[in-house]
């Protein structure tokens, strides 16, 4: 614990008595005289940098983006997040409140996870929701739990929205020898690979349920990820982003020539995660149906357009309900004019926003007579009720497209 | 004749049904599940057996639905195992072809399918709650002392129900409770209670869809004439609530096993009293998530099993070895 109270032999205008260990490269002028105020014997903080291990939560596949953001942008050692268990979802839900949304609880399990595994630097970001506030609870969460050996790179303490900032904040603290031209190109590489991960993942979801040799598109995701997570430049990004997409593109496929297709809307974080909502989309593509997931990073960061996503909406909403709102009912009403056969809602339990959402998706489900599966997930870890809530509406909308 | 047959295992009973070819009920039984699935089946199996003659009747196909729909399946070799939703859908649409609302509230779960030309076109289900379902229902007759058979006819002698909330089970007990000791006649509670259970139904699962006539009402609580009454209140028409609506489930997987592409090669003879079926758990250890998997054995035999989230912890019965 640090004593707050003063040190009795120092006097006003002497310089502090410092922790020996800190004393290192201090150059007395002479035995004996006092040491010149300015002087503060201590190193830059750039040569006294030792580099951090920096962890991430969870979040679908992008685990080699952060990967290349961590070693290529902030130049640090990246520590990866064990897979997530059953044992680290009540670890989170131990340290979380009853009531708050179900991110928080994977986040935080993730978390104390990756601490376990020796990280020092955890990163949380933004968004506009309760998210902005989860770095600082976290944090505190965490250390009430005893971890004390860590820090946060908290992007919510940037509210700039500039890269600049960004860059700087990780500057500060993470590695003060950060190179700011070198970040900012390696970050737009971290941007492709991102994209990249994303756009592999719309083709898996459009084909993977027709494939004909078992697990063989599984097995291209796994070759595509890995390849991902040992680039090391921005040339073997794309190297290895279109080796995969040709692989994909190359397996076997019995797809129809109008398949069933079902498009996923949703809350964020529960959407996209395979760990969160009970690994939804696989279940849907064993049934043999067409898959598209609306959100992704790149679809809602980096090129969204909310101004004209507001617009096409303005019959069914007019405000912003939340972060996701618009994105999502626009979203929705996208796929169902391109006629899908049905629509996925998912959001974990206790997201105001996405509560908002049902009632528009609602109207928009009578209008466009397309249905809507309503799924809210919090952290039980019994798949049988999904399995009978999916397998229903698959069935109902496969006969529906059969009678049609 | 060729026959089919449906069982529907729910959380509180287990239905079971066969049909003849012309799709009529030939053989019907309803027992309490008593949270052993697999004796259950059993019991119903018996029961079926004794209401047809097995030279005669043919059982060349079997479904399987419900909640234990997976482990029934197996015991049984099912033809077809299907969710309740689907099957309930199926069977009722086959009786009421014109049908366009299916209100059902069952045990433990209630669900709302919409229905357009005779086909499901949307539905909802109950889902982290099991307010008003026939668990509540039945506990509260325990606490009033009435069988819960009788709650319906109690309930109809009452011309001013209590008003009980109905957003949530542990509102509507404390209500209900509170009701009593202010000295409300215990018919008028009642009363409330059936209307408590069909608001609550209306607000939760079928809120946001559009209930258009003709509405069919129907799992257990359909037998309540005044949930039906509360129902008819609340909606402003008349509800149809068909003699087996009970048993719609099991009627619609018996349908769907007979629309099997592959039937059974010999017929089923009614006869799974000479294995002995048994259940073990295994908790997989290929990784730290730890999957608990079911495996089914039939006497010393693995038939199936499930409860793995990845193909390493699949655990798969040994290939059956070649007749010579």
């Amino acid at each position: 614990m640090r004593s707050f109270q003063s040190q009795p032999e120092q006097s006003a205008g002497e310089p502090k008595v410092k922790n020996p260990a800190e004393e290192h490269g201090r150059i007395v002028m002479r035995d004996g005289a006092p040491r010149p105020l300015f002087f503060t014997g201590k190193r830059p903080k750039r040569r006294r940098h030792s580099r951090h291990k920096v962890a991430f939560f969870h979040f679908r596949y992008y685990e080699p983006a952060f990967k290349y953001f961590t070693e290529q942008v902030l130049d640090a050692d990246f520590v990866p997040t064990p897979t997530p268990t059953r044992a680290t979802i009540k670890r989170g839900e131990e340290m979380s409140a009853d009531y708050v949304c179900t991110p928080f609880k994977h986040i935080i399990g993730d978390y104390a996870a990756a601490l376990e595994q020796g990280a020092d630097t955890l990163v949380q970001v933004t968004g506009f929701c309760r998210l902005n506030y989860y770095g600082e609870l976290q944090e505190m969460i965490l250390r009430d739990a005893g971890y004390e050996h860590f820090q946060m790179l908290n992007f919510s303490y940037v509210a700039t929205g500039k890269i600049r900032d960004y860059v700087a904040y990780c500057k500060k603290v993470v590695n003060p020898n950060l190179s700011i031209p070198h970040g900012v190109k390696n970050l737009l590489g971290a941007y492709r690979m991102v994209e990249h991960i994303d756009t592999f993942r719309d083709r898996y979801l459009a084909n993977a349920g027709f494939e004909t040799e078992p697990g063989s598109f599984a097995r291209v995701r796994k070759e595509f990820l890995s390849a991902m997570n040992a680039a090391k430049s921005n040339g073997d990004i794309e190297d290895g982003f279109r080796r995969a997409m040709d692989a994909l593109d190359a397996l076997p496929t019995n797809k129809p020539e109008d398949p069933v297709r079902v498009g996923i809307v949703g809350e964020y974080y529960t959407a996209q995660d395979p760990t969160s909502c009970l690994n939804l989309e696989q279940k849907l593509l064993d049934m043999g149906v067409e898959l598209s997931n609306a959100m992704s990073i790149s679809a809602f960061n980096l090129h969204y357009n909310a101004q004209a996503a507001r617009e096409s909406i303005a019959e069914y909403s007019v405000h912003d309900m939340g972060p996701t709102s618009t994105f999502n009912i626009a979203a929705a009403k996208r796929f169902a004019k391109a006629g899908y056969d049905g629509l996925v809602h998912i959001k974990s339990a206790g997201c105001t926003p996405e509560i908002d959402v049902m009632p528009v998706l609602q109207r928009l489900s009578r209008d466009y007579h397309i249905p809507v599966l309503f799924l809210t997930f919090d952290t039980q870890t019994s798949d049988a009720g999904l399995d009978t809530r999916l397998e229903a509406f698959y069935d109902m909308i496969a006969m529906r497209k059969v009678r049609s | 004749m060729k026959a089919y047959l449906g069982i529907d295992t729910g959380s509180i009973s287990t239905k079971g049904v066969v049909i003849d070819e012309n799709k009529k009920i030939i053989a019907r039984s309803y027992l309490w599940t008593e949270g052993d699935p697999s004796g259950a089946v059993r019991r119903v199996v018996d029961d079926l057996k004794g209401q047809i003659d097995l030279d005669e009747v043919h059982v060349m196909s079997i479904g399987t639905t419900g909640s234990a729909r997976r482990l029934v399946g197996a015991m049984l070799e099912a033809q077809v195992v299907k969710n309740e939703i689907t099957a309930h859908a199926v069977g009722t649409t086959f009786l009421h072809p014109d049908v366009r609302t299916i209100l059902e509230i069952g045990g433990q779960d209630s669900k709302i399918i919409c229905i357009e030309n005779g086909i499901a076109v949307d539905y909802a289900m109950n889902t982290l709650c099991a307010a008003g379902t026939g668990s509540f229902l039945s506990s509260q007759a325990h606490r009033l002392g009435v069988e819960v058979e009788e709650f319906g006819e109690i309930a109809l002698t009452s011309d001013k129900p209590a008003n009980i909330a109905a957003r949530c089970t542990v509102f509507a007990e404390s209500d209900l409770v509170h009701k009593l000791q202010v000295g409300y006649e215990k018919r008028d509670v009642i009363a409330g209670l059936c209307r408590a259970v069909a608001t609550n139904y209306l607000n939760n699962v079928g809120k946001g869809k559009k209930i258009e006539a003709p509405v069919v009402f129907q799992g257990g609580v359909s037998k309540n004439v005044g949930v039906v009454r509360a129902f008819e209140d609340a909606l402003g028409q008349k509800v149809i609530v068909d003699p087996d609506g009970h048993l719609m489930g099991c009627f619609g997987a018996a349908l769907l096993a007979a629309d099997a592409p592959v039937l059974r090669s010999e017929p089923f003879m009614f006869n799974i009293d000479d294995f002995e079926f048994r259940t073990r758990e295994v908790v997989c250890g290929h990784c730290a998530n730890h999957c608990e998997i079911v495996c089914v054995y039939r006497d010393q035999d693995l038939i199936d099993s499930w409860g793995n989230r990845c193909d390493r912890g699949a655990i798969r019965p040994k290939p059956k070895p070649a007749v010579a």
